[in-house]
């Protein structure tokens, strides 16, 4: 009886016990951190199965000959650099000064419309060559439908995070300002960061 | 308010020696992606610039390095989960799979 008693008091007293906070964040910042979880999921599994029709397609051409190396390397660049001005925005906005938060949040929409910009060109050189999501002209359907799949999908993420951007620059230049807001926005931009990772190494580099 | 802006200013110059690195991490998955060695070694090689990248992402930029360890562990799980549908699914490209749908 009394250990059940201390056992009760051990777990009420623990994180888990009710009225605290256990993972220490706001609720906003939680259910941002639970979205990019469910997010990773399903970028992973079209990342497997792009892994997995790989595997057991006999042959697969050379990344170097479909696509434009040169350009998917600026496109990471973009990318990587754009995430480190949205850190800055995100410390700009933490030591309340929303005039330099919008100007890295302006920079870092820069970034992603560079990067959008540059996947259209991408897109629309590889379509204009003859690849479809069903055919193309290198001989294995498969790639072609990973490659629409996976960077169309991660394109509209980067489409979907310039807007939310836009919103958080727009609110923070007109003074109704959270930090949290920008932190949240911050998280999204680089998850969509850590997937085109995965992306360029993965799909353009192995 | 002095002491505050530096502190600010330190932060402003942890992110660009963060994104310095990162972009060391992208040259060398780079390197990896163009030289010619056995492709289980660069599938590995690039596994790991992946991994280290992700890492950085997450700790300096989504700073995991200032929340609890509950919420740091939380994030394993996509990584967990994405392990085990690979272990159950790679298998079936091993060749011996008969009903494994062969293209062209």
């Amino acid at each position: 009886m009394d250990s059940s008693i201390a056992e009760q008091q051990r777990i009420l007293a623990s994180d888990w016990g009710g009225g605290k906070s256990p993972f220490g964040t706001s609720w906003s910042k939680f259910m941002m951190w639970i979205f990019i979880i469910s997010d990773a999921l399903t970028f992973a599994a079209f990342l497997i199965t792009y892994g997995f029709v790989r595997s057991i397609s006999p042959e697969w051409p050379k990344q170097t000959e479909v696509f434009n190396m040169v350009l998917i390397t600026f496109m990471t660049f973009m990318l990587i650099s754009s995430s480190a001005v949205m850190a800055m925005a995100v410390a700009a906005a933490r030591a309340s000064n929303p005039k330099l938060a919008v100007r890295f949040l302006a920079l870092t929409i820069v970034g992603g419309w560079i990067f959008l910009g540059s996947q259209s060109f991408e897109w629309a050189t590889l379509i204009e060559e003859g690849a479809r999501l069903t055919h193309n002209p290198w001989g294995v359907p498969q790639i072609s439908a990973a490659f629409f799949v996976i960077t169309g999908f991660h394109g509209f993420h980067v489409f979907s995070g310039v807007v939310i951007l836009a919103i958080v620059a727009l609110r923070a230049a007109l003074g109704k300002y959270s930090a949290d807001g920008v932190e949240n926005a911050g998280l999204y931009w680089h998850f969509v960061d850590v997937v085109w990772v995965f992306v360029f190494a993965f799909f353009y580099l192995l | 308010m002095a002491e505050h802006h530096d502190q600010h200013a330190i932060a402003y110059k942890t992110y660009v020696m963060t994104w310095v690195w990162l972009l060391v991490l992208t040259a060398l998955a780079l390197g990896v992606g163009y030289t010619q060695i056995n492709e289980k070694l660069k599938a590995f090689l690039l596994v790991c610039t992946t991994l280290a990248k992700i890492l950085v992402i997450a700790v300096m930029f989504m700073h995991l390095r200032y929340e609890k360890l509950n919420l740091i562990l939380l994030t394993f799980a996509p990584l967990v989960l994405a392990v085990i549908l690979f272990s159950f699914t790679f298998p079936e490209t091993l060749g011996n799979a008969t009903h494994v749908l062969r293209v062209r």
